[in-house]
């Protein structure tokens, strides 16, 4: 039984057909990619799976329950943890506080814990301090745990997006293009991490457009080109796949190289 | 580490905040010392202190926009002065349904406005805000329109009440010192990072499964909740209520003061009021010239300090280059 | 009774159109620039005021003051634009802080002509000192037929500005795109000056025209700008035209509430009106604008 299975997933914009009946199954514990050339509807998927954007046809099931056009708050609260293809921080807070808010959903506590902070409360409060300085630790941000957000470098609010997503302990993690605007070394981090996170229990389910990448880290590729699945299969299949050479017509070339 | 100790730590280890809360633990006390005029002037930066604290829970924090927190205020204020002054009531049951009704109108606004954004919620606030003004004008025959309500008594539980100036002061320290430190409870809770999360970014917050509607009106509730207290304290220090009382000018006065003291601190409200509340001192007697005084002063301070007490830093750099 | 509605919404015809060229105003500067000015109830309040002012303190003509005082309160809408708007633009202040600083501007303007002409509230004359018309069983007064046709003649004139004119269609061009507007060659900020002159001159305008049926004094201006803004929204918020349609809604529909609920509901009515738009239908009756 598959962690999160699309069936079907049709999604129309007026007369433009953003999804063609994309059927899809991604396994619990692996790490699968979906890639294809611009604009083949791969965001559009995930806003599909997250919740943002329902489908005009088909279904989304996450661990056998069917999640189609639930809204987004409902969809993380099962586990389904999106970054965003532009990276979306809390960018008035500090590095801490932003991975904080990622554990809101297996913390509890409102208004009362808020103006009267009972000793559990407080405990509570140590415990999500705790475990958010450990989490910037294993993706090597804790040194800048007490800056604000929005001066750091490109490559680091990446890292702290997927670290804050990290805290809401995903079962799925879904990561919009998460190489975009990263070089080499960093890459090479992005990768490791990556690996580590699926080695950890965490499904990943990644776009991508860095086709080194991908093939390193990924378990299973589909493509997409023009809104419907052209292939799927294993890094291997996937490099020799005729259809997938077509329809990149050399982009894929040049990453190759 | 997020006890109350540490937020006062926090505060003692920031010099310029150390400095300010010195300054305003001397003025207070001199004004208890020195009695007379400048009590009434401090009263009324307290009262607006619990107003403008919970503005910024709602704007400050969550990053939303109300032109209409005058209705709260109203709601709080026109509640306490009905039933003590027309049906007797004890003080604080009737603010206590000044306080109901305000959540209760809140809550129920709270959906179809939050859902706005931008210009369409300023001006869905401002127009709550100026139904309540209508109805406190047109319902004459509990509110008494233009003429209002006189003599309400003050503020007080069974047999004592706090008759004098400095007592009513005492009161007023009180409550806002409250208003204050559970705004602070609040900046540094869960609940305050979902605030600061639906700010930051909407749809980031959501994917983290936070349920920004439900926490949008859960800081819109808050910040009614405090003005509709100001509200009350406010008939029961000044004895009398009246529509002009709750007006646009409040709106605007807050919207000063939240500036100043800078949007989004914990403390700013506070000094902000204070600042405020003072400034106009000399001019009290013409009354014109002192909306003229705070319009001006607004259009100030959101051109060149938009950051309020925060920007005072950036501007005496800025003073000292120019200078150099 | 039949009479009583009838006779209410020829009245609210005439009021209506008075908040459709407030809100044409709106619409005017929400294009050019994308804020709502705040303070273009002073600018109502302004003609009003500085007519009669002409008229006594310079004993000009009726007709001549309100020329004088429309171009000096459109002056007034550019210095409003260079003095305030324009740094806070500039300072990429936020939408909110522009809203606010209009409305301060909004109570200075107010707080100035206090101070300068006192609280007594005046009036113009009417344009036709004659007895009112009757037409079809209703009685038309000559104040009403003014402020049809002028507010007519000013619709098809702006019309005509926004289409044929290479300025109008330059203003068209900012509220669509202002970028490409600039890469055009168009003075982007000449043309912000231009919509807040347009619309100040509109307000005063209409200002002049309504006096005579009411009274004039410094503190007129937020309820004519609430008036107006309503207008905007009901017919669209970026429709000039919408809005005029808007406010003759909104000014039909306020008379039919005094005349059934009672004056004492006439605001509630028109904010009422505003919240059921904003919660149901912010983008007005047209829909979208383009």
């Amino acid at each position: 039984m598959s962690l999160l299975s699309l069936e079907s997933i049709t999604r129309r914009f007026g007369g433009l057909v953003a999804l063609d009946n994309v059927s899809l199954e991604i396994p619990a514990q692996r790490l699968s990619a979906v890639i294809g050339p611009n604009g083949a509807g791969k965001t559009t998927l995930f806003n599909v799976i997250a919740g943002s954007a329902p489908p005009s046809a088909g279904r989304v099931i996450f661990d056998s329950e069917d999640i189609t056009g639930q809204p987004p708050e409902a969809i993380a609260r099962r586990g389904l943890i999106r970054t965003f293809q532009l990276v979306q921080l809390f960018e008035g807070l500090t590095v801490l506080e932003n991975v904080k808010v990622g554990f809101h959903l297996h913390t509890q506590g409102g208004l009362l814990a808020a103006i009267l902070p009972t000793r559990a409360a407080r405990a509570e409060e140590a415990r999500v301090d705790a475990q958010a300085r450990e989490l910037l630790n294993e993706t090597g941000l804790v040194t800048h745990a007490e800056t604000i957000a929005a001066v750091l470098p490109y490559g680091q609010k990446r890292l702290l997006e997927i670290t804050r997503a990290l805290a809401a302990r995903p079962r799925l993690l879904l990561l919009d293009e998460p190489a975009a605007g990263l070089n080499r070394p960093e890459t090479d981090l992005l990768a490791a991490l990556l690996r580590r996170i699926v080695d950890n229990g965490t499904a990943i389910l990644l776009i991508e457009h860095d086709m080194s990448l991908v093939m390193e880290v990924a378990d299973e590729i589909a493509v997409l080109d023009f809104g419907r699945l052209i292939a799927k299969g294993s890094p291997a299949e996937i490099r020799r796949n005729r259809a997938v050479i077509a329809a990149y017509l050399g982009s894929a070339e040049a990453e190759h190289a | 580490m997020n006890s109350r100790i540490t937020i006062w730590a926090d505060f003692l280890a920031n010099p310029a905040a150390l400095a300010l809360w010195a300054l305003t633990a001397a003025f207070i006390g001199y004004v208890f010392f020195a009695g007379g005029y400048l009590v009434t002037v401090l009263q009324f930066a307290l009262i607006y202190t619990v107003l403008v604290t919970g503005l910024n829970v709602f704007m400050g924090f969550t990053g939303q926009v109300s032109f209409g927190h005058n209705a709260f205020a109203a709601i709080g204020g026109y509640s306490s002065a009905v039933l003590t002054a027309t049906y007797g009531w004890e003080p604080l049951p009737a603010g206590l349904v000044g306080l109901c009704g305000s959540l209760a109108v809140a809550f129920l606004i709270g959906y179809p406005v939050l859902r706005l954004r931008g210009h369409y919620l300023a001006m869905a606030t401002l127009a709550v805000g100026l139904i309540v003004y209508e109805i406190a004008v047109q319902w004459d025959a509990v509110t008494h329109g233009y003429m209002g309500i006189s003599g309400i008594a003050p503020i007080g539980i069974g047999p004592w009440s706090v008759t004098s100036d400095r007592g009513v002061l005492a009161v007023l320290l009180v409550v806002s010192a409250f208003a204050l430190l559970s705004a602070a409870g609040i900046r540094r809770s869960r609940i305050g990072r979902a605030f600061l999360a639906a700010a930051g970014s909407e749809d980031a917050a959501r994917a983290l499964g936070i349920d920004v509607a439900r926490y949008k009106l859960l800081a819109f509730m808050i910040s009614a909740a405090y003005a509709s207290i100001a509200g009350s304290l406010f008939v029961h220090a000044v004895g009398f209520v009246s529509p002009e009382v709750f007006g646009l000018a409040m709106v605007v006065l807050a919207f000063t003061m939240l500036y100043v003291g800078g949007l989004g601190t914990v403390a700013g409200p506070a000094f902000g009021a204070i600042i405020i509340s003072m400034l106009p001192e000399s001019f009290r007697a013409f009354k014109d010239y002192q909306d003229l005084a705070y319009g001006a002063a607004l259009i100030a301070i959101l051109m060149y300090a938009p950051r309020g007490l925060a920007s005072l830093p950036e501007l005496w750099s800025k003073f000292r280059r120019r200078a150099a | 009774m039949l009479d009583l509605v009838g006779q209410s919404i020829v009245s609210g015809i005439g009021v209506g159109a008075i908040y459709g060229l407030i809100g044409i105003g709106f619409c005017v500067i929400y294009n050019a620039s994308g804020i709502v000015n705040f303070a273009q109830g002073a600018f109502v309040m302004l003609g009003g005021m500085l007519t009669q002012a002409a008229m006594v303190h310079l004993a000009l003509p009726l007709p001549l003051a309100a020329a004088l005082a429309i171009v000096a309160v459109a002056a007034c809408g550019v210095l409003l634009e260079r003095v305030v708007v324009r740094p806070l633009w500039n300072r990429g202040s936020t939408m909110f802080v522009m809203i606010l600083a209009t409305l301060a501007a909004q109570i200075v303007i107010e707080r100035v002509t206090q101070i300068l002409a006192g609280d007594q509230p005046r009036t113009l004359p009417v344009f036709t000192d004659r007895p009112p018309l009757k037409l079809l069983g209703f009685a038309i007064n000559f104040q009403f037929l003014w402020i049809v046709g002028c507010s007519a003649i000013v619709i098809v004139a702006l019309a005509l500005f926004f289409s044929s004119t290479k300025t109008g269609k330059a203003m068209r061009a900012c509220s669509i795109n202002r970028e490409a507007a600039a890469l055009q060659g168009i003075r982007v900020s000449r043309m912000l000056a231009l919509a807040f002159a347009l619309s100040a001159g509109l307000g005063a305008f209409a200002g002049i025209l309504i006096t005579p049926t009411q009274y004039t004094a410094f503190n007129v201006g937020v309820p004519f700008a609430i008036s107006g803004f309503i207008a905007a929204i009901v017919g669209g918020f970026g429709r000039p035209f919408g809005a005029f349609a808007g406010g003759i809604l909104l000014g039909v529909a306020q008379a039919l509430a005094i005349v059934f609920l009672g004056a004492a509901f006439k605001n509630i009515a028109a904010l009422s009106i505003l919240l059921l738009f904003l919660f149901v239908r912010p983008t007005g009756l047209l829909g979208p604008a383009k």
